[in-house]
């Protein structure tokens, strides 16, 4: 590395950093959860889905890793490609040396009378949503907070029927799109219940997030139609349900998309992530006076960049959204490939620990 | 026969129906080319293809997006496979030949399935090998088909991982074809650094730069 700067030691444990950021008080130094699972798995030597079929291997190999590199924040379960499975379709775990992360393998509802024959599943049996819950039996066990996978509208919508069949729906059966999206958006609610009901008075954080509905898919018109009014509700039941932060991750192209987004609850604060194609300014002032702001640093330079390319781009990232209102966190935009190589974690960590302090 | 002004308010009507994703009117102005014994080459070439390019720069400009743009593609194949039956033997020459997948490890196919449209429309012979394609299908196809250009698509970081290594077999095999990458993770400078002829920048330009592929090889051609 070509800048070496003396490393500042930490005031706050994660804990306490994490918790500052969702006080509204400004932390030691600005938090570093690189968004992060596969590669945990990979980096522990399991195979890469232990880290989303095997609960006791994904939160230690989570675990580990963030002890590892001396990361905030703990483990949480999530994938993108929620629910073809949970709906009565069949999942992919990743096996090959290209893969990182489940894939649909059998989309359940392809046709109409399929998506009108689909029934809203029992959480405690549905696709992914065993596996989770014992990963969070886990947490609990170690007093950590649990972050509730909410399932969410349009991205399981597109995994339940492929994206391309929910995008030709959206332009000439509009109202069999509304009524996927409808059975998502109560299935999601659903879950939110359920966990208020099995985890009691137990510190949580709602987790949602959009990949499908990115700008390099569907326009902004389509996302004010398909996905708005579904996301909202799904915001709106976390937060009445008495869970009072929203971790929220805004998946790749969605900077027309970002009026909609701020219409939006994400409790007091929320954490909003955005991937590389938002600029962090923009997200600031967007969203920076109410929330907390993650992201943006580009999967792919962590994965084939140099570790001073990554150095430099995440030192840019902290200068620019340090002094974010709500306060910034470094994340990677995306989720961490799996095959970065060690050295450019750790050097997102050196730039926290560089620039990232606030005194 | 049809007088020239009659052929250009049929294929305008077939430009319209892509562009407008107007499918029964692609159908209505098809049937009309073969009643009226206009040449279905230049009905394609001249109404089906040409609005599919404007839909390409409306995708790039972001005026359309996925869902227009598939119904779009309904509409064109809509036309398409009335009047190629009808395409004579010198006309239907093909261009070229093109092998197009999504890499291993990667099941998102929606770009590549754009490009292969553009391809398919301009008159190459497509042969799509799908999504999650193992390495050596690439390399395979492309010596069986004998193909100008191999095609390859990822959506995903660790996927695209996948592309310099399928890039080497095929080149190992055979110098001369043509590889073009695209992707959302993919860049100039990742094309370059694995090897590719061609580069598609990003998910909103893979149309256009799969039209300036078909340019470039049909310019190859004429040299």
């Amino acid at each position: 590395m070509a800048e070496q700067k003396r490393p500042r030691q930490d005031t706050m444990s994660s804990g306490e950093r994490m918790g500052a950021i969702l006080m509204r008080q400004r932390p030691d130094r600005i938090p570093f959860m690189p968004f992060i699972f596969g590669y945990c798995a990979r980096n522990v030597g399991y195979p890469i889905g232990a880290v989303y079929n095997d609960p006791e291997k994904s939160f230690w190999a989570q675990m580990w890793t963030a002890e590892m590199f001396g990361y905030d924040g703990g483990a949480m379960y999530a994938y993108a490609s929620m629910g073809g499975w949970e709906f009565g379709g069949e999942i992919k775990m990743p096996q090959s040396e290209w893969e990182q992360a489940p894939t649909v393998a059998r989309f359940p509802a392809q046709t109409p009378e399929a998506v009108d024959a689909l029934e809203i599943p029992d959480v405690a049996t549905a696709g992914c949503y065993p596996i989770a819950l014992k990963f969070n039996k886990i947490q609990q066990q170690f007093g950590m907070p649990i972050m509730v996978m909410a399932f969410g509208c349009f991205t399981p919508a597109g995994n339940i029927a492929e994206v391309d069949v929910l995008c030709r729906w959206m332009m000439k059966r509009p109202e069999v799109a509304h009524k996927l999206l409808r059975k998502c958006t109560d299935f999601s609610k659903k879950v939110v219940d359920y966990y208020v009901e099995h985890f009691p008075n137990y510190p949580m954080m709602g987790f949602t997030g959009e990949a499908s509905a990115a700008n390099q898919i569907i326009s902004p018109k389509q996302f004010e139609e398909f996905v708005l009014p579904y996301q909202k509700e799904i915001h709106a039941h976390i937060l009445q349900s008495g869970i009072r932060n929203i971790f929220c991750h805004i998946c790749g192209e969605q900077n027309l998309n970002l009026k909609y987004w701020a219409q939006m609850e994400y409790g007091d604060p929320g954490i909003l992530s955005f991937g590389h194609e938002v600029d962090l300014t923009k997200a600031i002032e967007v969203f920076g006076d109410k929330h907390a702001i993650a992201g943006n640093i580009e999967p792919q330079v962590i994965q084939n960049g140099s570790n001073q390319q990554v150095y430099e781009l995440c030192k840019a990232a902290i200068e620019k959204a340090k002094m974010a209102p709500s306060g910034y966190l470094l994340m990677a935009g995306c989720e961490v490939p799996v095959q970065a190589p060690p050295y450019n974690i750790y050097v997102m960590k050196k730039a926290v620990m560089e620039h990232g302090f606030y005194d | 026969m049809a007088t020239e002004a009659r052929k250009k308010e049929i294929f305008e009507a077939l430009y319209d129906g892509v562009v407008a994703f107007d499918e029964d009117k692609v159908v209505e102005y098809s049937k009309l080319v073969l009643d009226e014994d206009v040449d279905a080459y230049e009905a394609i070439m001249d109404g089906l293809a040409a609005g599919m390019e404007h839909v390409g720069e409306l995708y790039a400009n972001q005026e359309y997006f996925v869902p227009e743009v598939l119904m779009c593609s309904d509409a064109l194949y809509a036309g398409l496979d009335m009047l190629r039956p009808h395409v004579s033997g010198k006309e239907a020459r093909v261009k070229g030949q093109v092998v197009i997948g999504t890499v291993e490890g990667d099941v998102h196919d929606i770009g590549k399935n754009l490009v292969k449209m553009m391809f398919d429309v301009a008159g190459f012979t497509v042969h799509d090998l799908g999504r999650d394609v193992k390495l050596e299908r690439f390399v395979e196809e492309q010596l069986k088909t004998d193909s100008e250009i191999v095609a390859l698509s990822a959506l995903m970081t660790t996927s695209m991982l996948a592309m310099p290594k399928v890039i080497e077999m095929i080149k190992a095999r055979n110098p001369n074809a043509l590889i073009m990458v695209g992707g959302a993770p993919i860049s100039q400078e990742v094309a370059d650094n694995y090897g590719a002829d061609g580069y598609a920048k990003n998910a909103s330009n893979a149309v256009q730069e799969a039209i300036q592929m078909i340019s470039r090889l049909r310019e190859m051609g004429k040299a």
